[in-house]
């Protein structure tokens, strides 16, 4: 948390004054607070529930324990006493990063957690990355125009992607790259084999692209009417420069704003893309251990989800601020 | 303008690239005067077959069915389609693909609806509450919708439907209880820029009541905007049910619905790829039906001169 809070204005800073970074500042101060309150109302929910869903001591020790056992592991870990104290170390414990251990493996929960955070975002990421290089070039040759045929088929086209939800076309990729014709592995997860990679990736993306390429050609479409562009149309600048100098970089503004929103909807939103494809990332992690009510690792996971996509909303504003100019001038 | 680092949830990011701007404060809405894609007449048409279609099926599709659902034969598995009287083939149980389609259909449909309704009155009262005036009410309900917004909603459904259980009640009312936050903020802020009118200032001095006002005066304002928000969130609610079913916690297994036939069809890809094939059209095709819903009445709207930019 600090890290953003430290870190983030910095590299905005290096071209703006001391006011800014003091006015940018502010903002975020008030969204940490934010993000104080959703840890304590995630957490504190997510405790309650998840103690009506079963008894811990009974995951713990198997169906077939006796009453003493139970009642051992009861005082061991505490759970003889009232709910509400129950609640309060337990709080008092995740104010220090300690969720427990896991009830399955033992390990520490956060731990387990935190191992799967790379994955997540090695998978989010290429996502992003390829979802960008599909929409913004097409998005702008799709605006840049009017409408023609061609154009009409494209965004049809998207408007049928737009309905076609990410499982559904895992499993048709599924069905044609990895069984049909057998040149990709349906599923598992390989650091260094980036074959692994692929389905995941496009799956993901093409849920992604239709959105963020109808709002680049939306804002496209919009500059090519301002009247800077009619300007720099009369000083005889040529059909690219209008487009690459003077209408995607305005028109990257507003599509700015839903990459940071599709980053942060990928953290915990890709758990059944991970599933499909047995991707151990945190959406796996979570449907795992919500399914044998492992509740420390639910709790972490939770925990982290809602840092990470506070941090990416927090660096979307951040970016907002820099490439927006209107926006610092404004102050908070 | 903080409304940026916000998450808008799906529907109204589909309703925002569909060139409808629902949220005057939005600062992207600016950008929503140009609308990239014309509706046409043809297209109002086609999305209006389309979506009869659905509701007949939905309706009379028990009638419309060509077997049980539920009852398989197993000397007549794996049927292609078209085969041994299967319209779209036969499962890995003999059973017909066409009538658990149909039942699938029924199923998704009841259960998007009852949550969009629920999401819609929750979503209504909780934004006209908070657009009245500032106050406490204000301020909670923002804080509170706020904080629902920003943890991914997947997660806190995966949760609460596992540990809830199976079946029809506990998936409507998580979906319904809890993704509601597009309604409420369309709602707060049309609504507020509503209150701020010549005529509803008109109104209170002339002694109208507040309920009176609210419902009379403001959200008929509101309710072109709540009619586009309810058909692109429909879909995302189909999407959401079947993801649910699909992953094995929602719908309870056996049941016949879209999401367990493709659970059901992963064990069988190289075998009866049509398994995979026939629930996955109809997703494809209900949610883009109710997409082009969507835009058909945000265009409409537009041509009769209530432009939902407001």
């Amino acid at each position: 948390m600090s890290s953003v809070a430290e870190n983030a204005p910095n590299s905005a800073g290096a071209k703006t004054t001391g006011q800014d970074l003091l006015t940018g500042l502010i903002p975020l101060l008030l969204q940490l607070r934010k993000l104080a309150w959703l840890i304590f109302a995630v957490t504190t929910l997510l405790f309650f529930v998840l103690r009506q869903a079963g008894d811990p001591a009974l995951v713990l020790a198997g169906n077939d324990a006796t009453p003493e056992q139970l009642a051992a592991i009861r005082a061991q870990f505490g759970l003889d006493r009232p709910l509400i104290i129950q609640y309060f170390s337990y709080m008092w414990n995740v104010l220090q990063f300690d969720f427990g251990k896991s009830l399955a493996s033992a390990e520490p929960a956060l731990g387990k957690v935190l191992d799967m955070v790379p994955r997540t975002l090695h998978l989010a990421g290429m996502a992003i990355l390829l979802t960008a290089t599909i929409a913004i070039p097409l998005g702008s040759w799709l605006g840049f125009k009017p409408e023609n045929p061609e154009r009409r088929a494209v965004s049809g086209f998207l408007f049928v992607m737009q309905g076609v939800p990410g499982f559904v076309t895992a499993l048709v990729l599924i069905q044609v790259f990895a069984v049909n014709l057998r040149w990709l592995p349906s599923l598992g997860y390989e650091w260094f084999e980036p074959k692994t990679w692929v389905l995941p990736t496009c799956s993901l993306a093409s849920f992604l692209f239709p959105s963020l390429t109808r709002v680049v050609a939306a804002n496209v479409a919009e500059a090519m009417r301002e009247d800077y562009i009619r300007t720099a149309r009369a000083n005889g600048a040529s059909q690219s420069a209008l487009l690459w100098k003077h209408a995607v970089p305005n028109a990257l503004l507003g599509a700015a704003a839903l990459i940071g929103t599709q980053f942060a909807a990928l953290l915990g939103g890709s758990a059944i893309i991970e599933t499909i494809f047995s991707w151990p990332g945190m959406g796996w992690l979570l449907l795992e251990s919500v399914q044998t009510l492992d509740f420390p690792v639910v709790q972490a996971l939770a925990f982290m989800i809602a840092i990470m996509v506070f941090t990416v909303n927090a660096c979307t504003d951040l970016v907002f601020r820099f490439l927006d100019p209107r926006l610092r001038t404004k102050g908070a | 303008m903080p409304e940026n680092s916000k998450q808008p949830s799906d529907a109204l990011a589909i309703a925002k690239t569909a060139g409808v701007s629902l949220n005057p404060l939005d600062p992207t809405s600016r950008f929503n005067a140009s609308k990239l894609k014309q509706f046409t007449n043809t297209e109002i048409v086609i999305a209006f077959i389309l979506f009869v279609t659905l509701v007949i099926l939905a309706v009379f599709g028990t009638f419309l069915q060509t077997h049980d659902p539920m009852q398989g034969d197993l000397l007549k598995r794996f049927a292609k389609v078209g085969e041994k009287g299967y319209l779209l083939g036969s499962d890995h149980l003999g059973r017909d693909l066409w009538s658990r389609a149909v039942a699938g259909l029924q199923w998704s449909m009841a259960c998007a609806l009852t949550a969009n309704v629920i999401n819609l009155l929750i979503g209504t009262s909780l934004g006209l509450m908070a657009a009245e005036k500032e106050g406490w009410a204000r301020t909670i309900i923002r804080q509170f919708t706020d904080t629902l917004q920003s943890f991914p909603f997947l997660v806190v459904a995966i949760v609460v439907v596992v540990i809830v259980g199976h079946g029809f009640v506990p998936l409507v009312l998580t979906l319904g209880l809890g993704a509601w936050v597009v309604f409420m903020r369309v709602v707060y802020a049309e609504a507020t820029s509503i209150y701020q009118r010549d005529y509803v200032k008109a109104a209170r001095i002339a002694g109208v009541s507040r309920s009176a006002i609210m419902f009379g005066h403001v959200l008929p304002g509101v309710r072109a905007s709540l009619f586009v928000i309810f058909a692109f969130h429909f879909a995302g609610l189909l999407i959401a049910e079947s993801a649910l079913s699909f992953l094995g916690i929602g719908a309870p297994l056996g049941v016949p619905t879209w999401g367990n036939m493709l659970a059901e069809s992963r064990q069988y890809l190289l075998k009866a790829p049509w398994m995979l094939m026939v629930p996955a059209g109809a997703i494809v095709l209900a949610v883009i039906t109710m997409n082009l819903v969507g835009d058909g009445i945000a265009s409409l709207s537009r041509k009769r001169g209530r432009s939902i930019d407001v």
